[in-house]
C-alpha cells in the first residue's frame, strides 16, 4: 500500500532520509520510533507529500507520490493525518472543523457531512462538543476531534505524528484508546510514538530510525525485549528510565 | 490673539468643509488601498515565482518613498505623460498608491501570522491551496488585520494634510486660508486644528486598542 524504494531526502546539504526502503501493507499498523531529529516526521510527511523526496521512489496504492502527473489532492483525501499539536481551525466549531474537507473535497452536502461528522464524534466519545470551539476543549478532546476530522474523509491510511506528546499525562490514555480501536478495525496506520503500551498492544511492526536511516525493524514483542542494534538498545533504555 | 474673529461661524463652516474633505478622501483612499493591499499582500505571501518578486519590489519601492514625492508625482509628473488628474483625483491616487503598499504589508503580516500547522492540516485533507487560503487563512488573518488597519487609517488622516501642497481643499488647506488673513488668527486656528485631529485620531486609536484586546 505504501512503498518506499531507496528514498533519499536532503535539506540543502543535510541528508535527512538515507536510503529508506519500506513496504507497509493494507491493514498494517506500523509504529516508528527513534531519537529526536532522526527523520521520523520527515519520513511520515513524505507519504502525503507535505515534504518532497530528493530521489528514489515512493508510491501509495501504486501511485507515485512525487510524480508531476499525480493529482496530489486526490491522493491526500485518502490519507488522513493527525499532528502533534492537533492543528484544529480555531475559528471554526468542532463540527465545522470536521465537515470542511468532506464538503469541499468530497462535495458532500452539509447535512450528509454533519451526519458523518456526528458519527465520528460519537466514536471518539465527544458528540456533546460538536458546537464548541477548539479553544474550549482540553488537549485530549482536541486531539480526538483531529482524529475524527481525519476519519470523516474515510481514508484508507491514517498517519499520526506524535499524537500524544503534547498532551498532559492524564489525557494520553483517551487518545490512545481511540487509536487502538481504529487499529483493531483494520485501519492502515503509520504512527510515530514512543508509547510502548500502544505499540505492544496493536502494532504489527516497529521501525527504529536513527540519523535518517531505518536501523531495525521487528515485531513489537521481540524488538522491545531484545533489540538487536546497540543504538536501539541505548535509545530504549533512555525512554524507559525516565 | 483673536479667538472670536478666528472662530467665527463662517470660518467654522469653512473648516468643517475642509475636515469633511479630509475624512472622505482618507476614507476612500483606505478603502481602495484595502482592496489593492489584499491583492498585493496575498500575491506576495503566496510566493508565486515571478509575481511575488515583482510585487515585493513594487511594495518596497513605494514604502521607501516620501508620500510627498508621490503626491507631486501624480499631480505634476503624470500630466507630462498625458494623464491629467483633478486635484481630488490626484490626491486619491497618490494616497492610494502609498497606502496600498502599507496595507499590502499589513495583509502579508496577517497571513503570515496564521500558524503553518493549520495550513498543513487543511492541505493534508485534500483542500487546494486556494481553498485553504480562503477558508482557513484569510478569515483568521482578516480579524488580526483590523487593528493595524485602523492605525494606518489614523496615519492616513494626518498624511492627507500633505495634499495641501496641491491645494486640495482639505482641513489644513482651509485652515491656512483663514490664518493667512490675520496673524491674530494663527494660534487660535492651530489650537482648533490640533484639537480636531487629536479628538478623531484618539477616538480611532481607542477603537483599535479595544479591537486588539478583544482578540488577545
Ligand atoms: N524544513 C527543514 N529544513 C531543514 N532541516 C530540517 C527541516 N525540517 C527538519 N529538518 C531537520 O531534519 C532532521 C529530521 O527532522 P524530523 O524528521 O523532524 O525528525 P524527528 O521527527 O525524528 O524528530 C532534524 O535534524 C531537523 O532539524
Ligand atoms: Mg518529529
Amino acid at each position: 500500500m505504501i512503498r518506499f524504494k531507496s528514498v533519499n531526502k536532503y535539506y540543502g546539504d543535510f541528508h535527512v532520509l538515507k536510503d529508506i526502503n519500506l513496504v507497509i501493507n493494507k491493514g498494517e499498523v506500523v509504529v516508528v520510533i527513534g531519537p529526536s531529529g532522526s527523520g521520523k516526521s520527515t519520513m511520515l510527511r513524505c507519504i502525503n507529500r507535505l515534504e518532497t523526496i530528493s530521489d528514489g521512489e515512493l508510491t501509495v496504492n501504486g501511485v507515485k507520490v512525487n510524480d508531476k502527473n499525480t493529482n496530489i489532492n486526490e491522493l491526500r483525501r485518502n490519507i488522513g493525518m493527525v499532528f502533534q499539536h492537533f492543528n484544529l481551525y480555531p475559528h471554526k466549531t468542532v463540527l465545522e472543523n470536521i465537515t470542511l474537507a468532506p464538503t469541499m473535497v468530497l462535495k458532500q452536502s452539509k447535512e450528509e457531512a454533519e451526519k458523518i461528522a456526528m458519527y465520528y464524534l460519537e466514536k471518539v466519545g465527544i458528540p456533546d462538543k460538536a458546537n464548541s470551539y477548539p479553544s474550549q476543549l482540553s488537549g485530549g478532546q482536541q486531539q480526538r476531534v483531529a482524529i475524527a476530522r481525519g476519519l470523516a474523509m474515510k481514508p484508507e491510511i491514517m498517519l499520526f505524528d506524535e499524537p500524544t506528546s503534547a498532551l498532559d499525562p492524564e489525557m494520553i490514555g483517551e487518545v490512545l484508546d481511540v487509536m487502538k480501536a481504529l487499529a483493531k478495525e483494520g485501519m492502515t496506520m503509520v504512527v510515530v510514538t514512543h508509547e510502548m503500551g500502544f505499540a505492544k498492544e496493536v502494532a504489527d511492526r516497529i521501525i527504529f530510525m536513527d540519523q535518517g536511516r531505518i536501523l531495525e525493524e521487528g515485531k513489537p514483542a521481540d524488538f522491545y525485549a531484545n533489540p538487536k542494534e546497540e543504538r536501539a538498545r541505548v535509545f530504549l533504555s533512555r525512554i524507559l528510565n525516565h | 490673539m483673536d479667538f472670536a474673529g478666528a472662530l467665527s461661524a463662517d470660518h467654522l463652516k469653512f473648516l468643517a468643509d475642509g475636515f469633511w474633505v479630509t475624512l472622505s478622501i482618507a476614507f476612500i483612499s483606505i478603502l481602495l488601498s484595502f482592496i489593492i493591499g489584499i491583492l498585493l499582500g496575498t500575491l506576495r505571501y503566496a510566493q508565486i515565482p515571478v509575481v511575488s518578486r515583482v510585487v515585493a519590489i513594487y511594495v518596497e519601492t513605494i514604502r521607501n518613498m516620501p508620500l510627498l514625492l508621490i503626491i507631486f508625482f501624480t499631480f505634476f509628473a503624470l500630466p507630462e505623460v498625458g494623464i491629467k488628474l483633478t486635484v481630488t483625483q490626484a490626491a486619491i491616487t497618490a494616497l492610494t498608491v502609498f497606502e496600498s503598499a502599507m496595507l499590502a504589508e499589513i495583509v502579508r503580516g496577517g497571513l503570515n501570522s496564521i500558524d503553518k500547522g493549520q495550513i498543513e492540516a487543511a492541505r493534508s485533507s485534500g483542500l487546494t491551496y486556494i481553498q485553504t487560503l480562503w477558508h482557513i487563512v484569510m478569515p483568521q488573518a482578516l480579524r488580526r488585520m483590523v487593528p493595524p488597519i485602523v492605525s494606518q487609517f489614523i496615519s492616513l488622516l494626518k498624511d492627507t494634510s500633505l495634499c495641501v501642497i496641491i491645494a486640495l481643499p482639505e482641513f489644513m488647506h482651509n485652515a491656512q486660508i483663514i490664518y493667512a488673513q490675520n496673524v491674530n488668527y494663527i494660534i487660535p486656528i492651530f489650537i482648533l486644528v490640533a484639537f480636531m485631529y487629536f479628538i478623531v485620531n484618539y477616538a480611532l486609536s481607542l477603537v483599535a486598542r479595544r479591537l486588539e484586546s478583544r482578540q488577545a
